[in-house]
């Protein structure tokens, strides 16, 4: 039935032309950027995440820029958890220290576990969009479902991270992976 | 019996009305306040529903996952009043939905925060906000029923009034015979009382209360009612035995009075007996008395007329004494004669003209002595209803006093007149003669009795006692009036006077 659906809607993506494609990639970014800010209200970081009291939110980005200029203007004027969000477009090899959430982008799908080690010991939020991520040390990873983003989430890596994800949050997820 | 239900029915009414109106705002408070609570803590309730639905519902509305949030919202399948709720976006759209038997109409923008109630319902909106950000409005449509509980309380209400008022008269039946008995039993006795009048029965005190006090205050009466009652009754024994003593006291007055009266009548004849044998011994005496004295002066008379020479001059003077003496003594005896005769004759009445009598008195008298000059004044159309024989013999007398008394005047002046008072009639006869001194007024009319001497003016004594007994056998009184030297005046009637008092201002008097 799913995959029915899902030839129904392709085909009518594709009889739309490239516009509708394109328009249609311009909203997943938005959604994507949306949520990606949301998620800092369902997760708890330990204690010694943020350098002082008044310490930015920081949200990096990697291999996905059309997303952080998107959630650059999301963030603008909002905060998590009291304080005010900031957006880094990171590049290749760039630290990762004082980041609290990182997008990996699907340019960067290959490179996953090499971004992901720089990180071992910090406290960091990792949300991927492509498949298999969660195995590679991913926490959140994006899905499309019906033409809906949808994500699901890996408690594993995330305890590892001494991260507390929220169970409200876990009840959105279309699949949540306990162990490993 | 009526007082018996009278009263009984007044309890039992005030028991059954204190009851239900004790019961009625009981209930009404007890029902207005769960009514009360019931709306608070249901809208509470609900508050707290939506409240915990904003918070379950928050992360499917942040990720736009409308399945999860319907899934939160078909839980409320266990809160089975809740009959239809909804998740709205931050948008206004409706992003979930549930409705608890089939066909809902939902809002189509949510409103605003807060509970109200709409028809049966209580309706809620409540704000989804996660980390100060607004995310959508929950909905919230349940049953509201106050009316049914109201309804459902009035039913039982209802039902435990009629309970607690069966209880109450079955209660209230049982107790009131502790007040009404001691009543009935004191309105028992008073009746019994009443009926009997046996004012010895006693009302028994049954309690302490009021009642038994009402049951004493009823007793003393009682004793203090056969009290009075024994004393009224002693009281009107003693009143019947004076009454009878006084009747017994009556009737021995009225027996002395007969008593007396016999007594006083036996005197009166006795008294009666012995003046008329004395006025018979007067008559014979007097009567006998003149013979000899005819004989005395006629031999005396003969002597001075046959032997006047053989009888010296000193004789004849002696003879001549004689013959004054037997001739005075003659009218002595013609005088009590006269006197006798007015007692023992009867008494002819008839109409006599005074006027006419009195002037021919005056006639016999002038005749007399013609000499004398007398102004005599004599009313005229006297009249008298009298035995003329002895008014003749009164009048004689007293006109002939009165001549005799004014003789030394130089204007002698008799006056025979009447008074009339209503219907009595009053005589007079009066003078300006020697009159006399009032003082001697009570010796009047007695015989021989004299206030003048025989050498001043000549009489028997006996006149005015004659004209006493004349007028008193008319049944009349008579008095007089006068005063020395200035002359006297005689008054009479000829009636009895019919109670009227006027003594009589009697007095002197000259010898007849």
């Amino acid at each position: 039935m799913d995959s029915l659906i899902r030839i129904l809607v392709l085909a009518a993506l594709l009889a739309a032309g490239p516009v509708a494609a394109q328009t249609d990639r311009a909203a997943e970014i938005q959604i994507k950027a949306a949520f990606l800010y949301k998620f800092g209200g369902f997760v708890e970081w330990p204690a010694g995440a943020f350098a002082r009291p008044d310490a930015a939110f920081m949200i990096g980005v990697i291999g996905a820029d059309a997303l952080a200029a998107e959630l650059e203007q999301v963030v603008a004027g909002r905060t998590v958890q009291g304080r005010a969000v900031s957006v880094r477009k990171l590049r290749r090899g760039e630290s990762l220290s004082g980041l609290h959430v990182l997008f990996v982008g699907q340019q960067e799908a290959s490179r996953l576990a090499e971004i992901l080690a720089s990180a071992k010991s910090q406290p960091l939020l990792v949300v991927t969009e492509f498949d298999n991520a969660l195995s590679q040390g991913s926490m959140i990873n994006f899905v499309a479902v019906d033409d809906k983003v949808r994500f699901d989430v890996a408690l594993p890596p995330a305890e590892r991270g001494q991260l507390r994800i929220s169970a409200r949050l876990l009840a959105v997820a279309r699949k949540v992976v306990s162990s490993s | 019996m009526i007082l018996q239900r009278s009263v009984s029915q007044k309890l039992l009414a005030l028991v059954l009305l204190s009851t239900l109106a004790a019961l009625l705002v009981a209930i009404a408070a007890m029902v207005a306040y769960d009514l009360r609570l019931y709306h608070q803590s249901w809208i509470a309730d609900l508050n707290t529903q939506a409240e915990l639905l904003a918070r379950t519902t928050a992360p499917a509305l942040a990720f736009d996952d409308a399945r999860v949030a319907k899934e939160n919202l078909e839980l409320l399948r266990y809160r089975p009043k809740v009959r239809a709720a909804a998740i709205y976006n931050a948008r206004g759209g409706l992003f979930a939905s549930y409705a608890g038997d089939g066909q809902e109409t939902f809002p189509k923008l949510p409103g605003i925060d807060g509970a109200s109630i709409q028809g049966d319902d209580l309706v809620v909106f409540k704000r989804v906000i996660n980390d100060r950000e607004i995310l959508g409005t929950v909905y919230l449509r349940a049953e509201y029923e106050l009316y049914d509980r109201l309804l459902g309380y009035l039913g039982i209400a209802a039902v435990v009034a009629l309970a607690a008022m069966l209880v109450a008269y079955a209660l209230s039946l049982r107790m009131q015979r502790v007040v009404t008995r001691p009543l009935l039993a004191i309105a028992g006795v008073a009746r019994e009382v009443t009926e009997k009048r046996n004012f010895a029965l006693r009302a028994e005190k049954l309690s302490e209360d009021e009642i038994g006090k009402l049951a004493e205050a009823f007793n003393t009466m009682l004793a203090e009612i056969g009290r009075a009652t024994q004393e009224l009754e002693a009281s009107s024994r003693e009143a019947a035995r004076e009454v009878s003593e006084r009747r017994r006291a009556e009737q021995e007055v009225l027996r002395l009075n007969a008593e007396l009266e016999q007594r006083v009548k036996e005197r009166t004849s006795q008294l009666e007996y012995t003046n008329a044998e004395l006025e018979a011994f007067c008559y014979s005496v007097s009567h006998d008395l003149r013979a000899p004295l005819r004989a005395i002066d006629g031999f005396s008379q003969a002597l001075m007329e046959d032997f006047s020479k053989d009888v010296p001059e000193e004789g004849r003077r002696y003879l001549g004494r004689v013959r004054s003496a037997t001739q005075r003594m003659a009218q002595l005896i013609e005088d009590l004669l006269n006197l006798s005769r007015v007692s023992r004759a009867g008494l002819a009445r008839r109409e006599v003209d005074v006027s006419e009598l009195a002037r021919q008195v005056a006639a016999e008298l002038q005749q007399r002595e013609p000499d004398r000059k007398v102004d005599l004044l004599v009313w005229d159309a006297i009249r008298a209803d009298a035995d003329p024989r002895l008014l003749r013999a009164a009048l004689e007398n007293l006109v002939g006093n009165a001549w005799k008394f004014t003789a030394k005047r130089e204007h002698p002046r008799i006056e025979v007149g009447s008074l009339r008072d209503g219907s009595r009639v009053t005589f007079f006869v009066r003078d300006n003669g020697a009159g006399f001194d009032m003082a001697y007024a009570s010796k009047l009319f007695g015989a021989f009795q004299r206030l003048h001497s025989v050498n001043e003016f000549a009489g028997t004594g006996i006149g005015l006692a004659t004209v006493q007994r004349i007028v008193h056998r008319h049944g009349g009184r008579i008095w007089a009036d006068a005063q020395p030297g200035k002359g006297a005046a005689f008054y009479f009637t000829l009636e009895p006077d019919g109670g009227q008092i006027t003594e009589p201002a009697a007095e002197e008097a000259q010898a007849i």
